[in-house]
């Protein structure tokens, strides 16, 4: 009886044991990543946000639109605290791979070998489309202010439309960074591009053709404005 | 301490070859064959019938022009006995060079000003050189007051139609007044006299590889004569009437330039006008007449159609840039009928206010900003075409005064915002 327990029962606990055993340095070294991982993401998170405030990032993204967009968008954080949030998950998630790699299990490792070489694509697409973001936003101040200087009726839609193809064109090099259907996405870039040139050009064509004559005409003959003389000297 | 300018190996022969000079005038140039055998003239004549005891030197300053405008400078000669000009003393000599460093009006002049230093100028003057208006007594009214009266720096008072230099009556000639306290009323002419001293002080600034070689160089020299204390005063020239200014440029790019460059002037003195109140006459020398000057014809309803362009669509823009009392003032404009359409002078004293202090606390790309004021610059000049229209130059010089005034009596909003950006 005794040896029948030895062997049925105690035998498996005693190898649970010693497999326990065997993991539990890892498990522990586990813990102690994460914990001090998250630890210092709390702590770099917080330094972040705090150096941002005092550098005024806030007021620099006020000015550069972003803020707007990022209530537009339903954000309530302002730029310093997001920042420091990124730090602490970007910290966090690190610290975290980290500690799954002290298990030293063949697919966890695995995983986090994938998600480390991952993580450049990811930096490069984040920064594409900030900077798409901030760079579209610039040339739709630059292209309004341009067309209605010039006394195009329709500056407004100029305007955004140069901001969406900026922001289209910063998509579609983001996903091609992160691999997500690099055919479709290039493929479909063009379709969606030449379409909106296409179509302006025809809805020029047909809606605008006696304006675009007028223009023509005006430009190639050098004669007058025909909304009046005007030689007012500014200077 | 500066750098010194480098002159042209054959310039610098030349100017130590002269030694020393008591009158320089500089003539910058680019492209100017057509019009500058006139100022030649106009400025030999000049120098041989006021100053023909003084030894006198003309400068032409190039940015290398391609139509011959440095030999129409060399072979332009006056013929001084048809202008019964019989006692010339002192020889003129010519210096005809080329001028380095960034392209524009900024660099041709710190040519000249070197060339003023080296030769220990006591007096000089600057005259643009698309002048069809130039005669020589333009150069008695610049160096006289530098040579007898101790100015150091003499600004031009022309005879001008009521509509032309509008961004000198609407924005120039107010702000620059209200901002130093002193009644200069071309600030921008391009035609100017000052002190050798002067000259000096003006080579010594760190700013000539910024935007004031180029542009901006008249308003620079104006105010920074005023910030360094120099004697100021204004001399009567008559008309003046020169070639079109760069017709590729368009007006949002003159704006920019022309603004942007006070407003960089209002940062950088700051401490010289922000307690300043009210403002002085400044005197002015010469006699003062009114004539016929060339009729300017005016579109007042494309002016109002650009103002209500920008109100409808720059709203988001203007709205970063003005106060939120000044935007709904402005926007209260958007119903109003053509007819009845104005920008008070009050509102366009604090809308130039507040693009100062935005322009300051960067809001937004400079650039954009001051493009961005076009069609309410439009709005104002609209205003002022509507409110003169029938009025002689003179009267309608009523109202540019009583503009000033609200610009001086705006000052203090001014002030407060100034102060209220820079503490927080």
């Amino acid at each position: 009886m005794e040896e029948f327990i030895d062997q049925t029962v105690l035998g498996p606990l005693t190898e649970l044991g010693r497999q326990v055993l065997t993991i539990l340095p890892n498990v522990l070294a586990m813990v102690l990543l994460v914990s001090a991982g998250f630890l210092m993401a709390w702590g770099l998170g917080h330094g972040v946000e705090r150096l941002m405030r005092v550098i005024k990032l806030d007021q620099l993204c006020n000015r550069l639109g972003v803020n707007a967009a990022l209530v537009r968008g339903g954000v309530k954080s302002d730029p310093s605290r997001l920042a420091g949030r990124a730090v602490f998950w970007a910290v966090a998630v690190f610290a975290t791979v980290a500690g799954l790699s002290a298990l030293n299990l063949q697919p966890v490792n695995q995983f986090a070998r994938s998600f480390l070489g991952y993580i450049p694509h990811l930096f490069t697409a984040s920064l594409i489309l900030v900077a798409g973001y901030l760079l579209s936003n610039f040339v739709w101040q630059a292209v309004l202010i341009t067309a209605v200087n010039a006394g195009l009726p329709p500056a407004r839609m100029i305007a955004a439309l140069s901001r969406w193809g900026v922001q289209l064109a910063a998509v579609a090099m983001a996903l091609e960074q992160l691999g997500i259907a690099k055919t479709i996405v290039v493929v479909g870039f063009g379709i969606t591009l030449g379409g909106i040139v296409l179509a302006a050009a025809i809805a020029f064509g047909l809606g605008a053709k006696d304006l675009a004559k007028d223009f023509m005409e005006r430009r190639l003959s050098g004669g007058p404005d025909s909304r009046g003389p005007d030689d007012l000297r500014h200077m | 301490m500066p750098p010194t300018v480098e002159l042209a190996p054959e310039t610098d022969a030349r100017v130590q070859a002269i030694e020393e000079t008591d009158i320089l005038i500089g003539i910058p140039s680019y492209n100017n064959a057509d019009t500058i055998g006139h100022v030649v003239r106009a400025v030999s004549a000049g120098l041989a019938k006021y100053f023909h005891g003084s030894r006198s030197v003309v400068v032409n300053s190039d940015g290398g022009s391609s139509d011959g405008t440095p030999d129409v400078v060399a072979r332009t000669s006056v013929d001084l006995g048809a202008m019964l000009i019989r006692d010339r003393q002192s020889p003129l000599h010519k210096i005809i060079t080329p001028y380095h460093g960034i392209p524009g009006k900024g660099s041709a002049f710190r040519t000249i000003f070197e060339i003023a230093r080296r030769l220990k100028a006591k007096a000089c003057a600057v005259v643009d050189s698309d002048l069809r208006s130039i005669t020589p007594e333009w150069i008695e009214m610049l160096i006289r007051p530098v040579l007898s009266e101790g100015y150091d720096y003499v600004a031009p008072y022309y005879l001008r139609h009521k509509y032309d230099g509008t961004i000198t009556n609407s924005i120039m000639y107010p702000l620059t007044r209200a901002l130093y306290g002193l009644r200069i009323r071309q600030p921008i002419g391009g035609d100017f006299g000052f002190s050798g001293r002067l000259a000096e002080h003006y080579l010594d600034q760190h700013v000539w590889e910024s935007d004031v070689a180029r542009f901006g160089i008249d308003i620079w020299m104006t105010t920074e004569a005023i910030a360094s204390g120099a004697r100021v005063c204004q001399s009567f020239l008559g008309a003046k009437i020169h070639n079109p200014k760069d017709p590729a440029a368009d007006l949002a790019t003159m704006l920019m330039q022309v603004l942007g460059a006070v407003f960089a002037l209002m940062e950088a003195h700051h401490h010289a006008w922000l307690d300043l109140d009210g403002s002085n006459p400044v005197p002015l020398f010469g006699f003062p007449y009114e004539a016929g000057v060339e009729p300017v014809h005016v579109n007042v309803d494309r002016m109002l159609a650009s103002f209500r362009q920008g109100l409808a669509d720059l709203e988001p823009l203007w709205r970063q840039v003005l106060a939120g009392d000044v935007m709904e003032q402005v926007c209260s404009l958007q119903g109003v009928p053509d007819q009845d359409l104005r920008i008070p002078d009050e509102l366009w004293a604090k809308i130039i206010y507040d693009a100062a202090v935005a322009y300051r606390a960067r809001v937004m790309p400079r650039e954009h900003l001051l493009k961005a004021l076009t069609p309410l610059y439009l709005g104002r000049t609209a205003t002022f075409v509507m409110d003169t229209q029938g009025l002689t130059s003179s009267e309608a010089e009523s109202r540019v005064e009583s503009l000033c005034e609200s610009f001086e009596k705006q000052k203090p909003y001014l002030r407060e915002r100034w102060k209220q950006f820079v503490t927080t």
